[in-house]
């Protein structure tokens, strides 16, 4: 998830000379100008340590001309791994804060280096991800790879070699969140019909920000749950033929996979039943890689990192493979009439990210 | 704990009186538009695998009661069994209390309001949240403590001896789960508080005792709005009496709000031929101003749960 930022980021950054941080969980450049730059000090008023992402706020100014800004940072769950609490900054420590300035005009910073004290503080290294192969895929009694942990361990998938849903075969390049390096690549992402490649296009050039995953806290349903910054998870429950697959982030959600050779059918009144999020999944083993086919998603979410439309026609083929105990392949391919001009395949590999739980992100953590 | 920004809240209600409302009346309308309100709903909304209706709120009662199932190391099975799709609803229906009520009948297993031990504070805003139904709840956050077994969509408890974890998976809520660790772990320190708290499990006789703490103030542990701190100690105790009956027993020890620890519970009803579906709150919530914090109005600074 967090190597190097590609794109449009970096070409920002490397006009203003910018360095900006790289885990922000959704695209800070959609609410702050990397142009505007800004430096402020000021006395700690209150904490917000939630996610999606903590805020601080604090008076800057002296005399009758103090006003408060907010200064917002990484998640929780990030500063968390980066050994910083809630109790790291308190109400009247004096903080230097450099920083994005937001869009709008409002008293909002994107702290881009806090400093208490002289010391820098509440800064998300960079991680480093190792993709180096494991041992073999640890196997169930039945020679089935497991796709969760062993018993007595933890670890979850992350860190999606990809970023983007685009094509195989193409060369896009596009950072974290799926926003292009390069506006010019949007029609060569995927097999557009017109209209899906103008609204790609829009959302793109809206620097992702009508996402309706960060502004309505809705599931990544689709490709996209694999593509998401806090992993998923696992969970076969072979005594009901059926696998649990858990996200890390947005809402902590759980769906699930049928490999009880049901039917593609909604549970109540079938084909009339309302379309879904996650959609209808079933299941198999096909080999050592487990094959799920999805129909009847709604239109209300984006399905992949980046805003590639889809329409309710979209029926997804995905097959997982462990091919080593570290990676997980991810294939899949896209069939929708009606938002593409052909079936097309895409897929990138995940990394075991050991001796971990999931995280619990709540995206609407920080609301009232 | 949180008391003293009462007058805040108040604010924050009054600009969000009606938006309140309109959430209580659309909670139930989720993924796959079952249902259109919360209470006394229990016995409708939810699906029956394979199309077969499913029993109304008086089945459980006249069902004949069949012996607590086992496992092979003859402890009960909480979840659902091999072959079985069920889940498991507030017994009372989507009007199931925690706590009854001064003017209810008295209930063996059931505290009455005016019998929980608490501290003025806390009393106060219970009595304010009584009368300002604005819960977290309603706004798709996640119901920790009592509260997730209490809404009319129930739960089904999966049974991971393999991971060594019992999973509550949620159904009327943003579709989301808590886990149980049945390992033999500590608590962690420094944990950071969170919805559902930290939850550890182990097995005395034939119940599961839970032992939660960990707990944030972000959410309500009951409909009512009976408040807790982030000091907050859970005990629960689920005995499955008979097939189709789970007691539930919750002990809240929170010296931030009540003078000593008190119990209350209620009953589990087993519904079978049912299984989990897909209910996304935010799915068609009409506060998304008010989950994204992205009105003025909306108060951050508070501290208080209103």
């Amino acid at each position: 998830m967090r190597h190097p930022v590609l794109g449009l980021v970096v070409m920002i950054a490397a006009a203003s000379l910018l360095i900006l941080p790289l885990s922000a969980h959704h695209e800070i450049t959609a609410k702050f100008d990397p142009a505007k730059t800004t430096r402020l000090q000021g006395v700690v008023t209150y904490v917000d340590w939630a996610n999606p992402h903590v805020h601080i706020f604090m008076n800057v100014g002296t005399g009758t001309n103090i006003v408060n800004w907010a200064v917002e940072l990484e998640s929780v769950i990030d500063l968390q791994r980066a050994k910083y609490t809630r109790d790291t900054v308190k109400p009247g420590d004096t903080l230097s804060v450099e920083g994005i300035l937001a869009r709008d005009g409002s008293r909002q910073v994107w702290g881009n280096t806090v400093t208490l004290a002289g010391k820098r503080i509440l800064n998300v290294p960079e991680e480093t991800v190792n993709r180096a192969p494991g041992g073999p895929a640890p196997r169930w009694p039945d020679g089935k790879p497991r796709l969760g942990p062993t018993t007595g361990t933890t670890g979850y998938w992350a860190r999606p070699s990809m970023t983007i849903l685009a094509e195989n075969g193409t060369n896009i390049r596009a950072n974290k969140n799926g926003l292009l390096a390069n506006i010019a690549d949007a029609g060569k992402v995927a097999p557009f019909q017109p209209w899906a490649k103008d609204l790609f296009e829009l959302r793109q050039r809206n620097r992702l920000a009508d996402d309706p995953q960060y502004l309505y806290c809705l599931p990544p349903g689709g490709p996209r749950q694999y593509q998401e910054a806090y992993g998923v998870q696992f969970v076969e429950d072979k005594d009901h033929q059926r696998i649990f697959v858990f996200v890390g982030g947005v809402d902590h959600n759980w769906r699930l996979i049928y490999l009880d050779g049901r039917q593609q059918v909604g549970q109540v009144r079938g084909d009339s039943d309302n379309p879904l999020y996650y959609g209808r999944a079933v299941g198999k083993w096909e080999g050592d890689s487990l094959v799920v086919d999805i129909k009847g998603f709604n239109e209300k979410f984006w399905f992949s990192n980046g805003g590639l439309p889809h329409t309710d026609k979209l029926h997804l083929t995905e097959k997982f493979t462990r091919t080593d105990a570290n990676t997980l392949k991810y294939e899949v391919t896209i069939d929708d009439t009606g938002a593409y001009t052909r079936p097309w395949s895409s897929g990138w590999n995940l990394q075991w990210v050991a001796g971990e739980e999931l995280p619990a992100f709540y995206c609407q953590d920080n609301r009232p | 704990m949180r008391h003293h920004a009462l007058g805040s809240a108040c604010v924050l209600v009054l600009a969000l009186g009606s938006l309140g409302f309109g959430q209580v009346a659309v909670q139930g309308t989720g993924g796959q538009g079952r249902g259109t309100q919360e209470v006394g709903q229990g016995a409708s909304a939810a699906p029956a695998a394979g199309g077969a209706p499913r029993g109304g709120r008086g089945a459980a009662a006249a069902a004949p009661a069949k012996p607590t199932p086992r496992k092979a190391d003859g402890k009960p099975v909480l979840g659902t069994g091999t072959g079985e799709a069920a889940l498991w609803l507030p017994a009372g229906g989507g009007g199931e209390r925690f706590v009854n009520p001064d003017t209810a009948d008295p209930s063996p297993d059931k505290l009455r309001i005016s019998e929980v031990p608490m501290l003025p504070w806390t009393r106060a805003l219970l009595e304010y949240r009584l009368e300002n139904q604005l819960e977290p709840h309603t706004r798709c956050k996640p119901s920790g403590g009592p509260r997730q077994f209490l809404t009319p969509y129930g739960v089904e408890i999966v049974e991971m001896p393999d991971l060594k974890q019992i999973i509550i998976m949620d159904l009327g809520g943003p579709h989301t789960y808590r886990a149980i660790y049945m390992d033999g772990r500590p608590h962690p320190a420094n944990f950071q508080p969170t919805y559902y708290g930290h939850s550890t499990g182990r097995w005395e006789g034939d119940t599961l005792v839970i032992d939660t703490v960990g707990f944030n103030e972000k959410f309500w542990i009951d409909r009512q709005g009976t408040p807790h701190t982030e000091k907050l100690h859970m005990t629960e105790k689920l005995t499955r009496t008979d097939y189709n009956t789970m007691k539930y027993e919750v002990t809240i020890d929170d010296p931030g709000a009540y003078t000593k620890p008190w119990t209350s519970g209620f009953n589990f009803r087993w519904t079978a031929n049912s299984e989990l579906f897909e209910y996304v709150c935010q799915d068609n919530n009409y506060a998304p101003d008010l989950m994204v914090g992205a009105q003025e109005f909306v108060d951050r600074t508070s501290k208080i749960v209103p």
